[in-house]
């Protein structure tokens, strides 16, 4: 019997046995959940839209052109290149990196407390574990299209000059936003109160990783004691992973598998964690 | 006993004994017990939030160590307030305290005002005793400058220890960051109250940004067209970032109290526009 299409499901008028449902839930429940979060963020589609286009837009105005002009009155280049084009393949993945902090902390918190979506899934065969990856997904469709966005931005400042592998710009930058969304997923699933968990994760967390993770300068400049906040942070290992899609910066092949590796295992690790500890708190 | 007064004894006496001088004209908006408000604000501090509050301190540490240090290897020099050449540290520094007011001021009075306002209903309650909406709006820019008079002198005390003050007009740098954090408390209350939806609390996101970005914090304006620079010249925190870099060098111009004058009418503007809105929204 070959299975049939769920998406028409809803539209056939016929009401399946509860088995075979539940079986269907079993099987596509953490894309269930990924599509209830992503129509919810229809209700803010607007500063969502603002946001993406925005953002790129300032910061490469910003960095790319006014900051620019003061390094090239300084050092001239950076890494062989003009400033702007040094900048903005970093810019597009520490932003990226930032903004999946907003969809990785109260929701969360507000899945498991405030609204306490979370716990209409898990009364139904859709099990923790999806839940958890259901959230993640749509997060990552999210940004899949943030980081589009500002790629497009980016080429319209003429940012690359290669222009073909600087499209590899989307999946890094979706790679690096979700190593970090992962671990603040697990990390913000275990928070029960609303006191000052989140704001010292945006304090001591994200910011220092915007600024010290070599997205403004090359690491090497910073003196040694501070360099290992980039070596920790997802954002360090997108960026130059970025920058040689971008303009094709030296990086030894080794090390660029190491920065691959790390943002997989960064994923992978707080995904598993994050199953966890769903699993543990909705009670399944 | 009857020579030994309780200290609470003695100040309602204290209290008692002076009546309050109350304009004839505000008498309908205040009972002039701002102090009430202010306890509150103090207790809460202490009870809850202090963690929070101490961390805001690091924002713009973090902010200097970073561009300081980072961007100042690819920047070196650059021309400070009268010309002289100044290390790019010393040339942000400065700026990042005016940001740093300003965050802190347009913070509480507009998220954590918001928040009372719209969910707490704390102002309903304080109406409804013998405080006025002047009392009111006053305790709580208030207790917004003491939390930006505090992050100003942890601030100074940061850039004394990097060497970065040079002038004894830096001592000046925390009133003024007070006066800053006054004028965009007083009209960030203002427009809060007119705001109804967290969607058009985004709207306040979308001016800070661009404002920190142009307002000549991380390089001068002169790197914008002309129009551009007339317009950054008409936002507020320009004002501010030159009067600290003024100050932060010790040299004064004409302009200076240009900028000093432009807050002294934005806190004017402020707070009677508050006062207004208060008034028409609790005490119809």
């Amino acid at each position: 019997m070959t299975e049939p299409d769920p998406t028409s499901l809803a539209y056939s008028g016929r009401i399946p046995p509860h088995a075979q449902m539940a079986q269907r839930a079993r099987r596509f429940g953490w894309w269930y959940y990924a599509e209830a979060y992503l129509r919810g963020m229809r209700a803010y589609a607007v500063p969502i839209a603002f946001y993406a286009v925005g953002q790129p837009v300032l910061y490469l105005v910003a960095m790319g052109i006014g900051l620019a002009s003061l390094v090239s009155g300084g050092v001239g280049t950076v890494d062989d290149v003009d400033y702007l084009t040094f900048v903005a393949p970093a810019l597009l993945v520490s932003t990226v990196v930032m903004s999946v902090s907003g969809e990785m902390t109260y929701p969360v918190m507000s899945g498991f407390k405030w609204q306490r979506l979370y716990y209409g899934p898990a009364a139904s065969p859709v099990s923790a574990g999806q839940i958890a990856v259901g959230h993640f997904t749509a997060v990552a469709i999210r940004f899949t299209l943030q980081s589009a966005i500002f790629w497009a931005v980016m080429q319209a400042f003429g940012a690359s000059t290669q222009v073909l592998t600087s499209l590899l710009l989307v999946p890094i930058g979706v790679l690096a936003a979700m190593a970090f969304g992962a671990l603040l997923q697990a990390y913000a699933a275990t928070v029960k109160d609303e006191g000052f968990q989140f704001s010292f994760v945006q304090r001591f967390v994200v910011m220092p990783m915007f600024l010290f993770a070599g997205t403004f300068f090359p690491l090497s400049v910073m003196p040694v004691y501070l360099q290992w906040i980039g070596w920790i942070s997802p954002v360090w290992h997108g960026t130059q992973l970025a920058r040689v899609a971008s303009y094709g910066a030296e990086v030894d092949p080794w090390l660029m598998a190491v920065h691959l590796v790390f943002l997989l295992a960064c994923i992978v690790g707080g995904l598993v964690a994050g199953v966890r500890v769903y699993r543990r708190r909705l009670g399944a | 006993m009857s020579t030994q007064q309780t200290p609470a004894a003695g100040e309602a006496r204290a209290l008692a004994a002076r009546p309050h001088r109350i304009p004839a004209g505000l008498a309908s908006l205040s009972s002039g017990n701002v102090r009430a408000v202010l306890e509150r604000g103090f207790t809460v501090i202490r009870n809850q939030n202090w963690l929070i509050l101490v961390s805001g301190f690091f924002e713009p540490v973090f902010y200097l160590l970073a561009m300081g240090v980072g961007m100042g290897m690819l920047v070196g020099e650059v021309e400070g307030p009268g010309g002289a050449p100044i290390t790019y540290a010393a040339y942000i520094a400065p700026a990042l305290l005016a940001t740093s007011a300003m965050n802190g001021a347009i913070y509480d009075s507009t998220w954590n005002v918001f928040f009372k306002l719209r969910f707490a209903k704390l102002y309903q309650a304080m109406l409804q005793t013998s405080l006025g909406p002047l009392d009111v709006a006053l305790g709580e820019i208030l207790m917004a400058l003491f939390r930006g008079f505090v992050y100003a002198l942890g601030f100074l005390g940061v850039l004394a220890a990097m060497g970065l003050v040079t002038s004894w007009w830096a001592l000046a740098m925390v009133p003024v960051a007070v006066l800053i954090a006054f004028g965009f408390a007083a009209l960030g209350m203002a427009v809060t109250s007119y705001l109804t939806s967290f969607q058009q609390m985004d709207l306040i996101n979308f001016l800070m940004l661009p404002m920190f970005l142009f307002s000549a914090t991380l390089y001068p304006i002169t790197v914008y067209p002309e129009v551009v620079q007339w317009l950054v010249m008409a936002m507020p925190l320009w004002h501010g970032v030159e009067l600290m870099r003024q100050l932060s060098v010790g040299h004064l111009t004409g302009a200076t109290l240009v900028h000093v004058g432009y807050f002294a009418g934005m806190t004017a503007l402020g707070l009677w526009l508050t006062t207004v809105r208060l008034r028409a929204l609790f005490l119809r």
